[in-house]
């Protein structure tokens, strides 16, 4: 089992209110792990640490072996990790195809010179994109509104948007912030089997989800965290049947 | 004829400015209206490589539109690593700083004004020639934004204007792009500053201010942001208009101000009665290759 | 060779005279915090605050107390025009922040082409003469002009910090600019408050252009530089922050006056821009975008009862 990314003592507050509290967390490759706990308990403060969007006070992390602690948040993409955001962010005045179109970590139909030197590489890249778009669109069940504009469909689908465009990523690391928060019917089995196919190819994913049936159906391994600090580590299972953590959770 | 054809050259002008800037604050959402000064650095430059170093002119225009570029970047790059929103203010002060620094410079003609441009074009083939390379030119740059903006290059502006946090995390670096389309955008002013200095012969370091920026900011949001007509029809209509005031005699105390009037007035009236300008862009992006789209 | 009398002298005329480039700074600084708007329409409040002024001194022929009462209607009505037909009709368009700021950078244009128009574009004054009769105090020339000028800035800090302080409407702005929509949501009426600060910051324009008008020559043009400098100082001072926008204009008033020992006189008005350059690459930390600001709140950490800028102290 590889480790993908490797979190070692990570620290961080603002203020007095401290998010990541000596954290060390390994997500392996080919496993889904769920990180639960009530609100406030530091699971997308962790995302935002990982990704680069809040820097740490301390502490270290590591992708694939190399570390990427130094690096902004674009070029952390670039080594493939992806996630999507609990507000979805999505680009309102691109279509569904278009907003999933941008979600290859390189793309040289973005680059000028590549534009005006290599016009006919670009091209190539560029039907191939759209070719893996595409098939991620049917695969999440979205290929019926590839042409709408991302406000117009539901909210469902538009969680999928961001879990398809992250998926264009090709990432080795992906991280999926209350993917299920909102989603009822159809696209709650699509996202749960999305997810699943993701995690077989071999690709490290972490789950924030409060939603505690999906959680258990589809983790591998959860993480308990209350106040920045990681608590526990088990079967989701095991966790939720922890009296001293379903206490924490539903607490006072 | 000769002043058709000056009129003509102007719109052709103010058409590449306004495009070119259309790129920067419509299609990548930069905020800046310093776009003129890039446009006097072009003049400048080629004015006097042409003049003092006796450069050919054409390779002098392209020195002046480099100097752009190079210049646009260094004001960027500074304040876009900070916050996008630096730009403005920097983009500001170098511009009327650069203009406070001009008038002390003899050497460059100072306050007064630089003459004796060597001219291109006009002696040996004639004014309507020049017209004509303007033209073209003015082609150029608005099919060349449209190419830039319905490619995936302009996909990608769409996204960054939309969320820069959830773009930088697909792996785009944020500030590179805006630097890069800053300046682009500049080089063509720079470009266009050549231009105009090398037929009028005389550029005053007065003419690149505040009123120029009212001027080119104008021509974007009347004639429509992110578009690619709206900074051609803006162009046309407010180079056109303030020549139809210049026909009635008006001394040039009135004159100046009257012309700066009609350019905020009309601002003014298009942000509250028509925010989207004379010609509306569509809120959804669509690429070149949109054929087979249907809503 | 610099000597020491005339050291002090220099000083003491920069002090003096940063008198209005406090008030310029403050009124500027008050608007960024409570209607979070980058106002380059101040140009505007001030231009016409002055020629307000002008036409009760020099053309109706009233004396000083008459063209103080035409400054003050005059920067306080065009400030409360561009708040109620500008601002608060951008606010329920929910225009973007480069909307808004292109809306004051015309309008201040606009105006100074409307007054080049009327008034054309030779500088004048409020009096007739700018020249103020000078006592000597231990060696120093001090100018009829400065004392009433520094205790009419002592006066306006210590009324806006009372008044910020202890009234109600004080403690409205103050909340506002903390957070407009949880104001809201307790009742006070965000439309009103930012009103009244667009009033008080014409209030203070009309007061530093009094001043200015009364030393120096101004022409439509003139108040735009003005507004550039109280930009420098407030980016400087940091943003929120009305007191640290204070003691940076003096400092830069200072600067700048003090800098005629160093340069030639004819590159004192390129020190402006130079500070502004100085501000944003020496001092970017004091500076945001306050819209922007806010919605870097919601981005970052949203499961944060306190956010990352706020605990930031920014």
């Amino acid at each position: 089992m590889t480790d993908v990314l490797r979190i070692r003592d990570l620290n961080k507050s603002f203020g007095g209110i401290v998010v990541a509290d000596e954290v060390n967390l390994d997500l392996h490759a080919g496993r889904v792990l769920g990180l639960i706990g009530p609100n406030g308990a530091g699971k997308t403060s962790l995302f935002n640490l990982v990704t680069g969007v809040v820097k740490p006070d301390t502490g270290s992390i590591t992708l694939d072996g190399q570390s990427i602690d130094n690096l902004p948040i674009y070029q952390r993409a670039r080594l493939g990790l992806a996630r999507t955001w609990q507000n979805l962010r999505l680009f309102p005045s691109l279509s569904v195809l278009d907003n999933v179109m941008l979600g290859p970590r390189d793309y040289p139909g973005e680059r000028l010179t590549s534009l005006i030197f290599d016009a006919r590489g670009v091209a190539r890249r560029q039907a191939e994109e759209q070719d893996r778009a595409h098939s991620i669109l049917k695969r999440t069940g979205l290929a019926g509104v590839a042409q709408s504009r991302v406000q117009d469909i539901a909210y469902g689908q538009q969680k999928l948007v961001g879990v398809a465009r992250a998926l264009m990523n090709d990432a080795r690391c992906l991280l999926l912030d209350e993917p299920m928060a909102g989603v009822e019917g159809q696209a709650y089995g699509a996202i749960q089997r999305v997810v699943r196919d993701i995690a077989e190819s071999g690709v490290a994913v972490c789950v924030v989800e409060h939603n505690v049936a999906f959680v258990r159906d589809l983790c591998d391994e959860g993480v308990f965290m209350f106040a920045g600090k990681v608590l526990a580590r088990g079967t989701v299972g095991e966790l939720i049947a922890d009296p001293r953590l379903t206490e924490l959770y539903f607490g006072t | 004829m000769e002043y058709i054809v000056t009129i003509i050259i102007l719109v052709g002008l103010f058409v590449i400015l306004a495009a070119s800037f259309d790129l920067i604050i419509g299609y990548c959402g930069l905020i800046s209206i310093a776009h003129p000064i890039f446009y006097a650095i072009g003049a400048y430059t080629s004015a006097m490589l042409a003049k003092e170093a006796g450069v050919p002119v054409p390779l002098a225009m392209l020195i002046g539109a480099g100097a752009a570029l190079v210049s646009s970047i260094l004001v960027a790059l500074p304040s876009l690593r900070v916050s996008g929103d630096y730009l403005l203010i920097a983009s500001i002060g170098f511009q009327l700083g650069l203009i406070e620094l001009a008038k002390h410079f003899h050497e460059i003609g100072g306050a007064g004004g630089l003459t004796n441009i060597p001219p291109f074009l006009i002696r040996e083939v004639g004014r309507e020639a020049y017209a004509v390379l303007v033209v073209v030119i003015a082609a150029l740059t608005v099919w060349f934004v449209r190419w830039m903006a319905t490619g995936p290059y302009g996909r990608m502006m769409s996204a960054l204007r939309d969320d820069e946090l959830a773009f930088s995390m697909l792996g785009r670096n944020a500030i590179w792009v805006k630097v890069s389309v800053f300046g682009i955008g500049s080089a063509i002013a720079g470009l266009a500053g050549g231009l105009y200095a090398h037929y009028f012969r005389f550029i005053e370091p007065d003419q690149f201010g505040l009123l120029a920026s009212s001027a080119v900011l104008t021509m974007v949001v009347v004639g429509g942001m992110r578009t690619t007509w709206g900074p051609v029809v803006g162009a046309i209509v407010l180079q056109l208009l303030p020549q139809a005031i210049t026909f009635f005699g008006l001394p040039p105390s009135v004159l100046g101000p009257l012309q700066g009037i009609m350019f905020t007035g009309l601002v003014l009236v298009f942000m509250f009665m028509r925010p989207q300008g004379l010609v509306a862009a569509s809120d959804l992006w669509r690429g070149r290759e949109g054929g087979a789209r249907h809503d | 060779m610099l000597d020491l009398a005339i050291a002090s002298q220099i000083l003491w005329t920069s002090f003096a005279t940063s008198s209005y480039f406090v008030l310029f700074a403050l009124a500027f600084a008050l608007v960024l915090k409570v209607n979070k708007v980058f106002n380059f329409a101040q140009a505007a409040i001030m231009s016409v605050a002055f020629y307000c002024a002008y036409v009760a001194v020099r053309v109706l022929g009233l004396n000083g107390f008459f063209g103080l009462i035409a400054c003050f209607a005059g920067g306080i009505a065009t400030a409360i025009a561009i708040e109620y037909f500008g601002f608060a009709k951008l606010r329920t368009r929910k225009a973007s922040p480069m909307f808004v700021f292109i809306f004051t950078l015309i309008v201040s244009q606009f105006v100074s082409y409307v007054l080049m128009l009327i008034f054309g574009t030779w500088p004048t004054t409020i009096f007739p003469t700018m020249f103020w009769p000078v006592s000597l105090v231990g060696g120093i020339a001090i100018s009829a002009w400065d004392l009433p000028a520094l205790a009419a800035m002592a006066t306006v800090l210590v009324l806006l910090w009372a008044f910020l302080r202890f009234t109600r409407w004080g403690q409205f702005m103050i909340a506002v600019a903390d957070n407009a929509d949880l104001a809201e949501l307790y009742g006070i009426k965000k439309d009103r408050v930012m009103l009244v600060s667009m009033a008080i910051a014409g209030a203070i324009c009309a007061v530093g252009m009094f001043l200015y008008g009364t030393r120096a020559q101004v022409q439509p043009s003139a108040a735009t530089e003005l507004m550039l400098f109280a930009v420098a100082a407030t980016i400087i001072g940091g943003i929120g922050n009305l007191w640290g926008a204070a003691l940076a204009a003096v400092v830069l008033g200072l600067v700048q006056n003090s800098s005629i020992l160093f340069i030639p006189s004819a590159w004192q008005g390129f020190m402006l821009y130079a500070f502004l350059f100085l501000a944003i690459v020496l001092f970017p930390r004091g500076f945001h975008w306050p819209e922007r600001a806010s919605k870097l709140k919601r981005k970052t950490v949203t499961t944060l009862p306190a956010s990352p800028s706020e605990a930031n102290g920014g």
